[in-house]
């Protein structure tokens, strides 16, 4: 994590842990991040319909 | 004298210098502006989504809508462009041209020696997001908002990203084996997008009320017809955004479309606005309606997307003029099936953009190509391309949204649907200071309590 670079001469990729390993780290994170909403979203639709059909 | 001609030859070396960041700071800017522009595509889809739903559903509408931008966008950084760079050759991707777009290369990201990727990427996902949006308004009013985005994305992070990869990009095998062109993306974008919805539709069936039993059709109005019409207008005015992302700024020589050939904006101006003119003014004379007169401004636009960068403007103000009219006549002629296309997206994108793709083969063949080995443009290759279109919106559409319903997860319960998705399931009320005195089944709260 942090910065790839200790200088701005000749540095080329510079986001945060390039070359490392953290951007993996982050980029399942942020996978899972997005398809756990999707699946907590339709838990939550669930639950609202099977409520409207208790009512 | 030695020393003048040292002088001048480092201040020449410093203004080539100059010269050569301002171009690559000018491409920056330009295709940044356009993204920008690009979003007022989707404001645009919001307001007529949201306006073109009954009262009890225009919350859930624009959940929806606002949704499918924010889980394109990074679905599309996850896969899309990777999709994009890797298959232009067919269905074997290439994974060194891909390498480049995968997530963690160095040029998905903050770089130095790198200003195009991002910039571009952008410009894509949004074009993306463009055709999530078009489907997203077909299905309104009854389709579960998980099975929603989980289709969407399918659409606008895969299905499109791989025609795009095929029919939009400089090596793509409908360029370089058919001598395909299609400056605007009426295939890529609008018929994959139009076919897609047509596939979910075919599953998804109708609202509820919209079909009697003898076949005759209920009219289920827009509860603001004027903020719908509002967003068509406001979507034409991103697609100037979008027209201008579809040219490729090099900054040391003419401009080129994405198929290579020289082109010019001053083209793409004459052409849009000429056929933009021509599907309103045909739609006004068929239908007298100005939700289609909007619509058909749309799909005059689409009409002659494929041939903005060629057309004389007579031929795109025809082109478009034809477009506008048989997008509302192909949407009756769908209601026969009972496809209840709330909003027209299959005859407007779908139909409308496969008449491009047919009137430029008729119209524009016999154009060079400069892409090695490319035959000259041909309506062959456009019929081809046209049929490649359909086969990649409409197979998914059908194929996941059918698993979908066969388990259950892809429809609301009927008693949601008649009771407004909105009283269901959102925890905020559109109108809390009087419009739910109408709402179907009678007398319910003012304002609907927090989940």
């Amino acid at each position: 994590m942090g910065s790839p670079i200790t200088s701005w001469d000749g540095a080329e990729a510079y986001f945060t842990g390039a070359g490392g390993a953290s951007p993996a780290l982050l980029l399942i994170l942020s996978v899972i991040a997005t398809f756990a909403a999707i699946w907590y979203g339709a838990k939550h639709e669930t639950h609202s319909y099977e409520r409207l059909e208790l009512e | 004298m030695e020393q003048e001609i040292a002088d001048l030859t480092a201040r020449l070396a410093a203004l080539e210098e100059g010269a050569g960041w301002a171009n690559t700071i000018n491409m920056e800017v330009y295709y940044w502006w356009c993204t920008a522009l690009m979003f007022c595509i989707h404001a645009g889809f919001l307001a007529y989504e949201m306006g073109a739903s009954r009262k009890k559903n225009v919350l859930a509408s624009g959940i929806k809508n606002i949704l499918a931008l924010a889980f394109m966008i990074p679905t599309f950084f996850f896969f899309g462009w990777w999709i994009y760079l890797a298959f232009p050759n067919g269905l074997i991707p290439d994974f060194e041209a891909g390498a480049y777009g995968i997530p963690w290369s160095d040029a998905m990201g903050p770089n130095l020696a790198d200003n195009e990727t991002g910039i571009f990427w952008a410009a894509f996902a949004l074009f993306g997001a463009t055709t999530a949006s078009i489907f997203s308004g077909a299905v309104i009013e009854r389709i579960r908002l998980s099975a929603f985005l989980i289709l969407a994305i399918v659409l606008g992070s895969v299905a499109w990203i791989l025609a795009a990869s095929w029919a939009w990009h400089g090596d793509g095998w409908l360029l370089t084996q058919w001598g395909w062109h299609d400056f605007g993306a009426a295939g890529a974008v609008h018929m994959v997008a139009g076919f897609f919805a047509l596939g979910v539709l075919i599953n998804l069936g109708p609202r509820i009320g919209r079909f009697n039993e003898d076949g005759t059709v209920n009219a289920l109005a827009p509860h603001n017809l004027p903020f719908a019409i509002f967003g068509l207008m406001l979507i034409i005015v991103g697609f100037f955004g979008f027209l201008a992302g579809c040219i490729i700024y090099a900054g040391d020589g003419q401009w080129t479309t994405i198929f290579g050939n020289p082109a010019t904006l001053s083209a793409v101006a004459f052409n849009t606005l000429m056929c933009f003119s021509g599907g309103i003014i045909s739609a006004w004379l068929v239908t007298r309606d100005p939700f289609w007169m909007m619509s058909g401004a749309l799909a005059g636009i689409f009409s002659a997307a494929p041939g903005l960068d060629l057309y004389w403007p007579p031929m795109s103000f025809l082109l478009g003029a034809v477009g506008g009219a048989i997008a509302p006549l192909a949407d009756k002629w769908l209601q026969k099936f009972r496809i209840d296309d709330a909003v027209g997206a299959v005859s407007v994108h779908g139909v409308a953009g496969f008449w491009g793709l047919l009137a430029f083969g008729l119209f524009a063949s016999g154009y060079p190509n400069v892409a090695e080995g490319a035959p000259d443009t041909n309506l062959l290759g456009q019929m081809i391309g046209a049929g490649a279109m359909f086969l990649v919106g409409f197979v998914p559409g059908y194929a996941i949204s059918w698993v979908m319903n066969a388990i259950g997860a892809l429809r609301i319960p009927e008693k949601a649907e008649l009771l407004g998705m909105d009283k269901a399931k959102v925890p905020v009320s559109a109108y809390p200071e009087g419009f739910w005195d109408e709402f179907p089944g009678g007398k319910v709260p003012a304002a609907t309590p927090a989940e």
